[in-house]
């Protein structure tokens, strides 16, 4: 059986970060997401939710971001995370670091590396001036 | 949720930080001022104990290679030991368990050995 669909909106900032992770675990909830694996989840979440606070919207303007869980099937959540920000698809935009010397790696940059390894799949659309990313955890 | 403990040890002439709880985006500046603070009061190389962390996310990895990088170029190195658990799959993932000298024990990361 699979639930209805559910959604947040709260402020593109660092201190909605728990806020959001506490929101997608209801949905790992009724996923069935085992317990050892809440981490992944928030890991996941607050690589993509810190990549909107970041860069969608320019400095100084207070933007928001809208969650939205679902199952779309027995054993899988599905996580949008929306912003009315600047076009951005991260997915185009990310590249793994082409070395593992640590004189020469970047800082930065390891967010959507661990985000790619951990969702099951990961999607992009502009539509109608929101970034929709989209991805799925596989709960069995 | 993002309680953040930081225990800092001298043994011999070394410095030893216990790192337990969660590294996330809000916290992980707070371990990276605990390092700059060591190297200030003239550390060149860093033992950093993490097994007793539970959780680290991307802007952890950013303070974990911006501290080894100041160390290395000191002549030092930041030597991570007790990976385990999501910590040890983020490095896994992102390849950095290979740039970072890491360690089973404190012991052997002390020798570095």
């Amino acid at each position: 059986m699979t639930s209805a669909t559910q959604s947040q909106t709260m402020a593109a900032k660092s201190a909605s970060l728990h806020a959001a992770m506490e929101f997608v675990r209801k949905g790992a909830l009724e996923a069935k997401l085992p317990e050892a694996r809440l981490d992944e989840l928030d890991l996941v979440i607050e690589e993509v939710f810190m990549n909107v606070c970041r860069y969608a919207y320019p400095e100084g303007e207070q933007g928001t971001v809208t969650l939205t869980f679902s199952i779309p099937a027995p054993g899988e959540l599905s996580v949008e995370v929306a912003d009315q920000g600047v076009e951005f698809d991260p997915l185009t935009a990310s590249r793994a670091p082409s070395t593992l010397n640590l004189e020469s790696l970047p800082i930065g940059g390891w967010g959507l590396v661990l985000v790619k390894a951990l969702a099951s799949s990961l999607t992009y659309r502009r539509d109608s001036g929101w970034n929709r990313l989209t991805f799925r955890i596989r709960c069995g | 949720m993002s309680i953040l403990t930081i225990e800092q040890k001298q043994v011999s002439d070394q410095v030893v930080l216990f790192v337990s709880g969660r590294m996330d985006a809000e916290n992980a500046p707070e371990f990276e001022a605990k390092c700059t603070a060591c190297i200030a009061e003239g550390a060149t190389s860093l033992v950093v104990d993490l097994g007793e962390l539970a959780y680290v996310s991307s802007m952890g990895l950013r303070s974990f290679l911006s501290v080894a990088k100041t160390l290395q170029g000191k002549g030092g190195a930041l030597r991570i030991c007790r990976l385990n658990g999501l910590v040890k799959q983020v490095f896994q993932i992102t390849g950095l368990i290979q740039s970072f000298p890491i360690y089973e024990s404190v012991e052997s990361a002390l020798t570095g050995g």
